[in-house]
C-alpha cells in the first residue's frame, strides 16, 4: 500500500466527494444551457470516479502498467457510443 | 538461427504484473464489468439521445434529494470499506471486523432505498406494461425511460447486493481470524469491487438523475 | 512432490468429473465440443436436405416430431418454422458450443500452463466452474428443440425485432432459453478470460520472456482479452433482449420507440471480435504446427505477434461491416470499409509468413502439417472473398446471399476446424499419452479437404447468382430454378463430408486405448509442453523450467538434432549451470 506506514488522507477523500456531489445536484438545477450542464456534470462524476479509482482502489500506490490495464477498456466504451450516437 | 545465451537475470520467474495473482484477476474481470456497464449505460444513452421526448427532465419523475443521500450513503460505505483494508494492513482485527459490519450496515441500507424508491416509481405508473404490474395508468415513455431506468439501476443494485453477501463471508472469515497483516488478499479484492460499484454509482448517478 | 500423491488420493470424481487439472478440463471441454460439433454437423445435413430436395420427404424424418416434420404417407417433409429453427442453432451451436469452446477452451486450458512453464492456471476452481456453466448452457440450448414452439428461429445473430417478441416467429420460450443459455456460456466464457490472463501475465517460468512464448500462447492471451471485453457487451444486449421478451420493456420494439439498430451495434461490437477469437487461436496453432513440419523456425516472428495485436485492436473498430445494408449512416459506413480493408494487411502479414516460414524448409508432411497447410489454403480463399464484402459497393449485392455462407464456412470450416484438426491431432499424446492414427489421418484429411471444397465452392457461385442466404424452399423463385442441380450437388457432398468425418472420431476414440504410445516428444517439437511426460501428472513440471531460448529454434546449427527444448542449457552452461532448476513450491 502506501509503502511507508501512514495511512493515506480517506477522510479527506470521502469529504471532497461529499461536496462534489452536493455540487453536481446544485449544477444540474441551475438555468443553464443543457451542453454547459452535460458537459459540467460528466466532468465532475469523472473527478469523483477518478477519486474513487486513485485512492479508494489504490490506483496511486500500484505499478503503472496495472494503470494501462485499468484504463483499457475506456477507448472501447467511448468508440462504442459515440460511433452509434452519429446514427441518431 | 540462434539467440544469445540466457543472462542470469533470466533465472528469476517473470514479473508479469508486478501484483499477486488474486487481485489482478479482480481487476481483470473489473475490466469486464466496465463493458457490461457501458452497454447499459450507452443504451440508455443512446436511446435518449434518439428519443429525447420519451425522457423526463431531472427530478420530474425521479426523486433526486432521495438518491443524492443515498449516493452519500454509497460513498460512505466505500470509505468504511478502505477503513477496514487499512485496518487489517496494520493487523488491526477489531478495526477491520468493525468497519466491515458499517460497510454491510451502509450497502443494505443503500438497497433498502433503491427497493422503496422502486415501489413508490411503480404506484405512480413508471413501469412498463402497466397491465401486466396492475398499475392503473402508465407514464408516458414508461416503456423505454422505465425500461432502461430500471435496467440499469437494477443491475448495479443486483452488483450491491452480490458484494454484500460476499462481504458477510469475508467477516466471516474475519471473524476466523483468517486475515492478517500478512494475509489480507481477500480484504483487497473485496474491496476492489465495493468500489468498483461505488464508482460505477457515481457515473449512473450523474447520467440518469442528473443529466 | 505432493501433488502427484495428493492426485491419487482424490476420489474418482474429483479426479476426472469436478477436476481442477486444466488438463483434464481441457479433455472434457474436448469431448464437449466434439458432441457439439456433430450435434451442429447433423442440423446442417438436415438443412441441405432441404435446400437439395426442398419439401421431399426426408430420410428418417418420421423419427422426428409432428411439430417439426409433416407426416405424409410418403415420409415426413419439413416444416417451415423447423427450417428457421435449424439454420438459427446450427450457427449458435457451432459458433458457441463447439468452435469456441474447442479453439479456446480445449487449447487454452491445455496449452496455456504447459507452454509457459506453469503448474496450473492461477485459479483452478474458477477454471473447473468455467466447464460447469459451459456445459449444462449447452445442454439447455438442446433442450430448447424440445420445448413449446420449436427453438429460436431468428437467426444465430437474432435480430430485433424478429427475436423481440414471439409473435413474430413463433417461438417464445425457445428464445428465450436461447438468450438464458447464450448469458450463462458468457460466464463461463469470462471465467476462462480472467483465467488465461491472470495466468499468462503473471505464472511464466523464468527466462519465458514475452517474445519467447509460442504463438499459439500468444494467440490465446489475446483473444482471452476479446472475449474479456467482448462477452460482456452481448450479456448486456442478450439481458435487454430477453426484458423485451418477457417484461414489456422496449429496447429493440420499435413499436415503443426503440431501436432495432441498437441492438445490431451491439451485437456486432461483439460480434466482430467475436469473428476473430474464432479465428486467432487457430492462426497461433498453425504457426506452431507449421514451424515443426518445416523443421524451420516460424518466419518473423515479432511480426507474426504484431500482427495478432493490431488485428485485435482493429477488430473493435470494423463491426459496422456487418450492417451496410441496415440503413446505417453513409459517413459510418465508409469509415467502416476503410478500417476492414486495412486488417487486410496484418491478416497478409501472417499469410506471408507462414508461406515463408515454410520456403525451402525440410517439410515433413505428417497429419498436422497437412491439416495446417490446409488452414492457409482455405484461409487465403475465405480472407479474399472477405475483402470482396468489405467493398460497401459490392456488398450491396452479394449481402445475404450464399456468397456470405460461402466466405464464412471457408474461414470458420476451412480456417479454424482444420486448425482444430491439426492442434487435437498434435497435441494428443498431451492429453491422452497415445498419437493418433497416421494414416487413416492422411486419408480423413484429404477427403476432408477435397469434399469441403466441393461442398462450398460452388456456393460463391449460386451466391453470386441471387441465392438467398435463408431461404426455406430456393424453388419459389424461378430465377432459382436452374440452380436446383447445383444446390442438390452440394447436399450430396455434405452428405458425404459429414460421413467422412466418423474417420477421424474413429481414429480418436480408437487411439486412446490403441494408439502408438508417445513418449515425451513425438513430433521433436521444442516448447515446453515436449519437456514433460505424456500425459503430463498433475503439476506438471517436476522443477520449475528454466526457459534459454524462444520456441521455434528448429534446426539451430549449434546443436547436432534438428530441436533444441526451450529448457535445455546452452552448450557453454551445460558443464557448470549458473543456477540450478528449483523445485515447484506448493
Amino acid at each position: 500500500m502506501a509503502g511507508n506506514g501512514e495511512e493515506p488522507r480517506y477522510f479527506l477523500i470521502w469529504f471532497i466527494l461529499f461536496v462534489l456531489t452536493m455540487a453536481e445536484v446544485g449544477y444540474a438545477f441551475l438555468a443553464l444551457p443543457q451542453w454547459l450542464l452535460a458537459t459540467g456534470l460528466i466532468l465532475m462524476a469523472l473527478w469523483k470516479a477518478l477519486l474513487v479509482a486513485i485512492y479508494y482502489m489504490h490506483l496511486k500506490w500500484e505499478p503503472k502498467r496495472l494503470w494501462i490495464l485499468a484504463a483499457s477498456p475506456l477507448p472501447l466504451a467511448v468508440i462504442l457510443v459515440i460511433a452509434v450516437l452519429t446514427e441518431f | 538461427m540462434s539467440q544469445p545465451a540466457a543472462s542470469t537475470a533470466d533465472r528469476h520467474p517473470m514479473p508479469g504484473m508486478m501484483v499477486y495473482n488474486v487481485k489482478l484477476g479482480m481487476w481483470i474481470f473489473l475490466l469486464s464489468e466496465v463493458m457490461f456497464f457501458t452497454a447499459l449505460i450507452g443504451s440508455y444513452i443512446i436511446l435518449r439521445f434518439a428519443h429525447p421526448d420519451h425522457f423526463a427532465e431531472p427530478g420530474a419523475v425521479l426523486n433526486v434529494p432521495l438518491t443524492a443521500f443515498n449516493t452519500f450513503v454509497l460513498i460512505c460505505s466505500s470509505v468504511s470499506m478502505v477503513k477496514a483494508y487499512a485496518a487489517i494492513t496494520q493487523g488491526d482485527q477489531k478495526g477491520l471486523k468493525f468497519w466491515l459490519l458499517v460497510t454491510i450496515l451502509l450497502g443494505t441500507f443503500f438497497v433498502g432505498v433503491q427497493v422503496y424508491e422502486y415501489i413508490i416509481l411503480a404506484q405512480e405508473g413508471f413501469v412498463p406494461m402497466a397491465e401486466l404490474y396492475g398499475v392503473a395508468h402508465e407514464i408516458e415513455g414508461a416503456a423505454l425511460y422505465g425500461a432502461t431506468f430500471y435496467t440499469m439501476t437494477g443491475f448495479h443494485g443486483t452488483h450491491v447486493t452480490i458484494g454484500i453477501l460476499c462481504m458477510w463471508f469475508v467477516l466471516y472469515r474475519a471473524w476466523q481470524g483468517k486475515y492478517s497483516a500478512d494475509n489480507y488478499g481477500g480484504v483487497e479484492i473485496m474491496g476492489l469491487y465495493w468500489h468498483f460499484v461505488d464508482l460505477v454509482w457515481i457515473i449512473l448517478f450523474t447520467i440518469v438523475y442528473l443529466i | 512432490m505432493d501433488a502427484h500423491a495428493h492426485a491419487h488420493e482424490m476420489p474418482w470424481i474429483r479426479r476426472y468429473v469436478f477436476s481442477t487439472d486444466h488438463k483434464i478440463i481441457a479433455i472434457q471441454f474436448l469431448l464437449m465440443s466434439l458432441f457439439f460439433l456433430v450435434v451442429g454437423g447433423l442440423l446442417a445435413a438436415m438443412i441441405r436436405w432441404q435446400l437439395g430436395f426442398p419439401s421431399e420427404p426426408m430420410p428418417g424424418g418420421m423419427l422426428l416430431p409432428d411439430e417439426m416434420m409433416a407426416p405424409t404417407p410418403a415420409g415426413a417433409i419439413m416444416l417451415p418454422e423447423f427450417y428457421n429453427s435449424l439454420v438459427t442453432m446450427h450457427g449458435t451451436i457451432m459458433i458457441f458450443f463447439a468452435i469456441m469452446p474447442l479453439l479456446v477452451g480445449v487449447f487454452g486450458n491445455l496449452l496455456i500452463p504447459l507452454q509457459i512453464g506453469a503448474d496450473d492456471m492461477a485459479f483452478p476452481r474458477l477454471n473447473m466452474a468455467s466447464f460447469w456453466m459451459a456445459f449444462p448452457a449447452g445442454l439447455l440450448m438442446l433442450v430448447s428443440f424440445a420445448v413449446e414452439g420449436g427453438a429460436a428461429g431468428a437467426g444465430w445473430t437474432s435480430y430485433a425485432p424478429l427475436s423481440a417478441s414471439g409473435e413474430y416467429t413463433g417461438v417464445y420460450l425457445g428464445q428465450q432459453l436461447w438468450l438464458i443459455s447464450l448469458t450463462i456460456l458468457g460466464f463461463a466464457s469470462l471465467a476462462g478470460a480472467v483465467n488465461y490472463i491472470t495466468t499468462i501475465i503473471n505464472m511464466r517460468a523464468p527466462g519465458m520472456t514475452w517474445f519467447r512464448m509460442p504463438l499459439a500462447t500468444w494467440a490465446l492471451f489475446i483473444t482471452a482479452i476479446l472475449i474479456l471485453l467482448a462477452i460482456p457487451i452481448l450479456a448486456g444486449a442478450l439481458i435487454m433482449l430477453l426484458f423485451d421478451q418477457t417484461i414489456g420493456t422496449g429496447f429493440f420494439l420499435p413499436a415503443s420507440d426503440g431501436e432495432p439498430l441498437l441492438w445490431q451495434h451491439l451485437f456486432w461490437f461483439f460480434g466482430h471480435p467475436e469473428v476473430y477469437i474464432l479465428i486467432l487461436p487457430a492462426m497461433g496453432i498453425t504457426s506452431d504446427v507449421l514451424a515443426n513440419g518445416a523443421r524451420k523456425p516460424v518466419f518473423g516472428y515479432h511480426a507474426m505477434v504484431l500482427a495478432i495485436v493490431s488485428i485485435a485492436f482493429l477488430s473493435w473498430i470494423v463491426w459496422g461491416h456487418h450492417m451496410f445494408q441496415s440503413g446505417m449512416n453513409p459517413m459510418l459506413g465508409t469509415t467502416f470499409m476503410i478500417t476492414t480493408m486495412v486488417i487486410a494487411v496484418p491478416s497478409a502479414i501472417k499469410v506471408f509468413n507462414w508461406l515463408g516460414t515454410i520456403y525451402k524448409g525440410n517439410i515433413h508432411l505428417h497429419t498436422p502439417m497437412l491439416h495446417a497447410l490446409g488452414f492457409v489454403s482455405m484461409f487465403i480463399i475465405g480472407g479474399l472473398s472477405g475483402v470482396f464484402m468489405a467493398s460497401t459497393p459490392v456488398d450491396v449485392y452479394i449481402h445475404d446471399t450464399y456468397f456470405i455462407v460461402a466466405h464464412i464456412h471457408y474461414v470458420l470450416f476451412g480456417g479454424s476446424l482444420f486448425a482444430i484438426f491439426a492442434g487435437v491431432t498434435f497435441w494428443y499424446p498431451k492429453m491422452f499419452g497415445r498419437l493418433m492414427n497416421e494414416k487413416w489421418g492422411r486419408i480423413h484429411f484429404w477427403l476432408t479437404l477435397i469434399l469441403y471444397n466441393l461442398v462450398f465452392w460452388p456456393m460463391h457461385s449460386i451466391g453470386i447468382q441471387g441465392h438467398m442466404r435463408r431461404i426455406y424452399d430456393p424453388t419459389q423463385y424461378e430465377f432459382l430454378q436452374p440452380l436446383q442441380p447445383i444446390n442438390q450437388f452440394i447436399t450430396v457432398c455434405v452428405f458425404a463430408l459429414v460421413a467422412v468425418q466418423a474417420i477421424y472420431a474413429l481414429n480418436f476414440i480408437i487411439s486412446i486405448w490403441k494408439g502408438k504410445k508417445a513418449g515425451n516428444n513425438p513430433w521433436h517439437a521444442n516448447s515446453l509442453e515436449w519437456t514433460v511426460p505424456s500425459p503430463p501428472p498433475h503439476g506438471n513440471f517436476e522443477l520449475v523450467p528454466i526457459v534459454y531460448r524462444g520456441p521455434y529454434e528448429y534446426s539451430a546449427p549449434d546443436v547436432e538434432e534438428d530441436y533444441w527444448l526451450q529448457d535445455t542449457p546452452p552448450p557453454s552452461e551445460t558443464a557448470a549451470p549458473a543456477l540450478e532448476p528449483q523445485p515447484v513450491a506448493d
